[in-house]
Protein backbone atom coordinates (compact mmCIF):
# COMPACT_ATOMS: atom_id res chain seq x y z
CA UNK A 1 0.00 0.00 0.00
CA UNK A 2 1.43 3.56 -0.76
CA UNK A 3 2.90 5.02 1.66
CA UNK A 4 1.51 8.73 3.10
CA UNK A 5 2.03 11.61 5.11
CA UNK A 6 0.38 14.16 6.74
CA UNK A 7 2.46 17.10 8.60
CA UNK A 8 0.83 19.45 11.25
CA UNK A 9 3.36 21.69 13.40
CA UNK A 10 1.93 23.50 16.04
CA UNK A 11 3.16 24.98 19.42
CA UNK A 12 6.47 23.05 19.22
CA UNK A 13 4.55 19.99 18.64
CA UNK A 14 5.48 18.30 15.44
CA UNK A 15 2.79 15.99 14.24
CA UNK A 16 3.20 13.78 11.41
CA UNK A 17 0.07 11.01 10.20
CA UNK A 18 1.33 8.28 8.82
CA UNK A 19 -0.58 5.79 6.28
CA UNK A 20 0.74 2.81 4.58
CA UNK A 21 3.96 0.56 4.67
CA UNK A 22 7.08 2.22 5.52
CA UNK A 23 10.04 0.83 4.07
CA UNK A 24 13.41 1.57 2.67
CA UNK A 25 11.70 3.54 0.00
CA UNK A 26 9.17 5.39 2.12
CA UNK A 27 11.24 6.27 4.27
CA UNK A 28 13.66 8.73 2.77
CA UNK A 29 9.98 10.93 2.43
CA UNK A 30 9.71 10.42 6.20
CA UNK A 31 13.51 11.60 6.94
CA UNK A 32 12.97 14.45 4.53
CA UNK A 33 9.92 15.56 6.56
CA UNK A 34 11.81 15.33 9.84
CA UNK A 35 15.01 17.53 8.13
CA UNK A 36 11.91 20.12 7.67
CA UNK A 37 11.70 20.59 11.49
CA UNK A 38 15.17 19.88 12.25
CA UNK A 39 15.78 23.18 12.61
CA UNK A 40 12.75 24.22 14.64
CA UNK A 41 12.08 24.37 18.54
CA UNK A 42 10.33 21.05 18.46
CA UNK A 43 10.18 19.45 21.21
CA UNK A 44 7.57 17.07 20.65
CA UNK A 45 7.28 14.45 17.31
CA UNK A 46 4.45 13.08 17.46
CA UNK A 47 3.88 10.34 15.00
CA UNK A 48 0.32 9.13 14.71
CA UNK A 49 0.62 5.12 13.46
CA UNK A 50 -2.69 3.69 13.67
CA UNK A 51 -3.22 3.52 9.45
CA UNK A 52 0.40 1.86 8.98
CA UNK A 53 0.45 -1.19 8.47
CA UNK A 54 4.50 -2.32 8.22
CA UNK A 55 6.99 -0.81 9.51
CA UNK A 56 10.95 -1.74 8.34
CA UNK A 57 14.33 -0.88 10.15
CA UNK A 58 14.50 1.57 7.76
CA UNK A 59 11.67 3.27 9.76
CA UNK A 60 13.23 2.40 12.76
CA UNK A 61 16.59 4.30 11.50
CA UNK A 62 14.38 7.52 11.13
CA UNK A 63 13.17 7.24 15.12
CA UNK A 64 17.03 7.29 15.69
CA UNK A 65 17.73 9.99 13.45
CA UNK A 66 14.83 11.92 14.29
CA UNK A 67 16.09 12.34 18.38
CA UNK A 68 20.04 12.28 17.15
CA UNK A 69 19.19 15.04 14.51
CA UNK A 70 16.49 17.28 16.50
CA UNK A 71 18.22 16.62 19.54
CA UNK A 72 17.98 14.45 22.95
CA UNK A 73 14.89 16.59 24.69
CA UNK A 74 12.99 15.15 21.81
CA UNK A 75 9.97 13.82 22.85
CA UNK A 76 8.86 10.35 20.76
CA UNK A 77 5.12 9.81 20.84
CA UNK A 78 3.65 7.45 19.31
CA UNK A 79 -0.37 6.87 18.72
CA UNK A 80 -2.27 3.91 18.56
CA UNK A 81 0.70 1.62 16.35
CA UNK A 82 -0.42 -1.85 15.68
CA UNK A 83 0.22 -5.00 17.44
CA UNK A 84 3.07 -5.90 14.91
CA UNK A 85 4.57 -2.52 14.72
CA UNK A 86 4.95 -2.39 18.58
CA UNK A 87 6.57 -5.87 18.54
CA UNK A 88 9.32 -4.50 16.34
CA UNK A 89 9.54 -1.44 18.72
CA UNK A 90 9.92 -4.51 21.60
CA UNK A 91 12.14 -6.63 20.06
CA UNK A 92 14.86 -3.73 19.34
CA UNK A 93 14.42 -1.90 22.58
CA UNK A 94 12.86 1.32 20.98
CA UNK A 95 10.04 1.44 23.41
CA UNK A 96 11.79 2.23 25.90
CA UNK A 97 12.78 5.95 24.03
CA UNK A 98 9.43 6.51 22.97
CA UNK A 99 6.15 6.83 24.21
CA UNK A 100 3.26 4.87 23.61
CA UNK A 101 0.05 6.34 24.13
CA UNK A 102 -3.88 6.15 22.56
CA UNK A 103 -3.84 9.70 22.21
CA UNK A 104 -2.08 13.12 22.27
CA UNK A 105 -2.22 15.10 24.07
CA UNK A 106 -2.08 12.52 26.39
CA UNK B 1 10.40 -24.80 -6.60
CA UNK B 2 8.31 -21.84 -8.13
CA UNK B 3 10.12 -18.28 -9.18
CA UNK B 4 9.84 -14.80 -9.52
CA UNK B 5 11.35 -12.39 -10.54
CA UNK B 6 11.54 -8.58 -8.86
CA UNK B 7 13.70 -6.07 -10.86
CA UNK B 8 16.77 -4.53 -8.29
CA UNK B 9 15.13 -1.41 -7.40
CA UNK B 10 13.80 -0.28 -4.20
CA UNK B 11 10.34 0.34 -6.09
CA UNK B 12 9.97 -3.45 -5.89
CA UNK B 13 10.02 -3.87 -2.03
CA UNK B 14 5.93 -3.10 -2.09
CA UNK B 15 5.35 -6.11 -4.55
CA UNK B 16 7.71 -8.06 -2.90
CA UNK B 17 6.04 -7.69 0.15
CA UNK B 18 2.76 -8.36 -1.48
CA UNK B 19 3.79 -11.95 -3.08
CA UNK B 20 5.34 -12.83 0.13
CA UNK B 21 1.71 -12.17 1.53
CA UNK B 22 0.28 -14.78 -0.98
CA UNK B 23 2.79 -17.08 -0.63
CA UNK B 24 1.71 -17.34 3.00
CA UNK B 25 -1.48 -16.92 2.52
CA UNK B 26 -1.48 -20.21 0.40
CA UNK B 27 0.68 -21.96 2.92
CA UNK B 28 -1.98 -21.36 5.66
CA UNK B 29 0.35 -18.99 8.21
CA UNK B 30 -1.50 -17.11 10.67
CA UNK B 31 -1.09 -13.27 10.94
CA UNK B 32 1.83 -12.97 12.67
CA UNK B 33 4.39 -15.26 11.29
CA UNK B 34 3.36 -13.89 7.95
CA UNK B 35 4.26 -10.36 8.56
CA UNK B 36 7.26 -11.90 10.49
CA UNK B 37 8.33 -13.08 7.06
CA UNK B 38 7.45 -10.52 4.96
CA UNK B 39 9.97 -8.01 7.12
CA UNK B 40 12.36 -10.72 7.07
CA UNK B 41 12.20 -10.73 3.61
CA UNK B 42 12.31 -7.10 2.52
CA UNK B 43 15.24 -6.38 5.22
CA UNK B 44 17.58 -8.63 3.03
CA UNK B 45 15.85 -7.67 -0.36
CA UNK B 46 16.79 -4.23 0.95
CA UNK B 47 20.25 -5.36 1.75
CA UNK B 48 20.73 -6.99 -2.01
CA UNK B 49 19.26 -4.06 -3.83
CA UNK B 50 21.00 -0.93 -2.19
CA UNK B 51 24.26 -2.29 -0.98
CA UNK B 52 24.46 -5.16 -3.57
CA UNK B 53 23.03 -3.94 -6.58
CA UNK B 54 22.67 0.14 -6.30
CA UNK B 55 26.28 1.06 -4.58
CA UNK B 56 28.18 -0.90 -7.24
CA UNK B 57 25.84 0.20 -9.89
CA UNK B 58 24.26 -3.07 -10.88
CA UNK B 59 21.50 -3.46 -12.98
CA UNK B 60 19.75 -6.70 -12.27
CA UNK B 61 17.03 -8.68 -11.00
CA UNK B 62 16.97 -10.39 -7.84
CA UNK B 63 14.27 -13.85 -7.72
CA UNK B 64 12.25 -15.59 -5.13
CA UNK B 65 11.94 -18.90 -5.06
CA UNK B 66 9.88 -20.42 -2.85
CA UNK B 67 8.16 -23.97 -2.01
CA UNK B 68 5.15 -24.83 0.70
CA UNK B 69 5.01 -28.04 1.99
CA UNK B 70 3.21 -29.68 5.12
CA UNK B 71 5.69 -28.76 7.29
CA UNK B 72 6.92 -25.63 5.77
CA UNK B 73 7.28 -22.84 3.42
CA UNK B 74 10.74 -21.68 2.45
CA UNK B 75 11.45 -18.68 0.77
CA UNK B 76 15.08 -18.62 -1.20
CA UNK B 77 16.05 -14.85 -2.33
CA UNK B 78 18.83 -15.65 -4.94
CA UNK B 79 20.98 -12.25 -6.08
CA UNK B 80 24.23 -12.15 -8.30
CA UNK B 81 25.80 -9.33 -6.81
CA UNK B 82 28.94 -9.91 -4.68
CA UNK B 83 29.16 -12.41 -2.54
CA UNK B 84 27.54 -11.16 1.16
CA UNK B 85 26.94 -13.11 4.20
CA UNK B 86 24.76 -10.93 6.24
CA UNK B 87 25.35 -13.48 9.15
CA UNK B 88 29.04 -12.41 9.56
CA UNK B 89 27.86 -8.96 10.34
CA UNK B 90 27.75 -8.51 14.14
CA UNK B 91 24.34 -8.22 15.59
CA UNK B 92 23.51 -5.73 18.33
CA UNK B 93 23.36 -7.21 21.31
CA UNK B 94 21.45 -7.14 24.25
CA UNK B 95 23.49 -4.31 25.73
CA UNK B 96 22.84 -2.23 22.19
CA UNK B 97 19.49 -2.83 22.54
CA UNK B 98 18.91 -1.10 25.88
CA UNK B 99 20.90 1.80 24.39
CA UNK B 100 18.28 5.03 24.58
CA UNK B 101 18.02 6.94 20.92
CA UNK B 102 20.94 9.46 21.43
CA UNK B 103 23.46 6.36 21.83
CA UNK B 104 22.56 3.86 19.06
CA UNK B 105 24.39 3.08 16.09
CA UNK B 106 21.69 2.12 13.16
CA UNK B 107 23.30 -0.41 11.87
CA UNK B 108 22.20 -4.18 12.11
CA UNK B 109 18.32 -3.74 12.83
CA UNK B 110 17.49 -4.97 9.96
CA UNK B 111 19.43 -7.76 10.18
CA UNK B 112 18.48 -8.65 13.61
CA UNK B 113 15.21 -8.49 12.96
CA UNK B 114 14.66 -10.64 10.02
CA UNK B 115 16.87 -13.64 12.01
CA UNK B 116 14.87 -13.04 15.23
CA UNK B 117 11.43 -13.17 13.20
CA UNK B 118 11.36 -16.37 10.90
CA UNK B 119 12.07 -20.05 12.08
CA UNK B 120 15.46 -20.62 10.33
CA UNK B 121 17.24 -18.74 8.70
CA UNK B 122 20.72 -19.62 6.19
CA UNK B 123 23.10 -18.32 3.82
CA UNK B 124 25.16 -19.46 0.83
CA UNK B 125 26.95 -18.55 -2.01
CA UNK B 126 26.97 -21.16 -4.98
CA UNK B 127 26.65 -20.96 -8.96
CA UNK B 128 27.70 -17.02 -8.62
CA UNK B 129 24.66 -16.58 -6.48
CA UNK B 130 23.72 -15.08 -2.93
CA UNK B 131 21.06 -17.58 -1.47
CA UNK B 132 19.15 -16.43 1.26
CA UNK B 133 16.85 -19.01 2.80
CA UNK B 134 13.90 -18.21 4.92
CA UNK B 135 11.82 -20.98 6.42
CA UNK B 136 8.64 -20.68 8.46
CA UNK B 137 6.97 -23.80 10.11
CA UNK B 138 3.62 -24.52 9.64
CA UNK B 139 1.94 -26.09 12.90
CA UNK B 140 -1.13 -28.03 12.27
CA UNK B 141 -4.11 -26.30 12.95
Amino acid sequence: MAFQIESLIQDQVATFTLHGELDSLSARVFQTEIEKIANQPIDSLVLDMEDLNFMSSAGLRVLIYSKQKIGPKLSIYIVRPQELIVDTLTKTGLQHSVTIVDQYPV
Amino acid sequence: MESKSFPGTVDSLDALREYIGELSQRAGLAKKPTYNLKLAVDEIATNIILYGYQAPGIEADFQVLSEISDQALVVILEDIAAPFDPLAKELPNAQDLTLSLEERGIGGLGIFLTINGVDEFSYEYANGKNRNKFVMKITAT
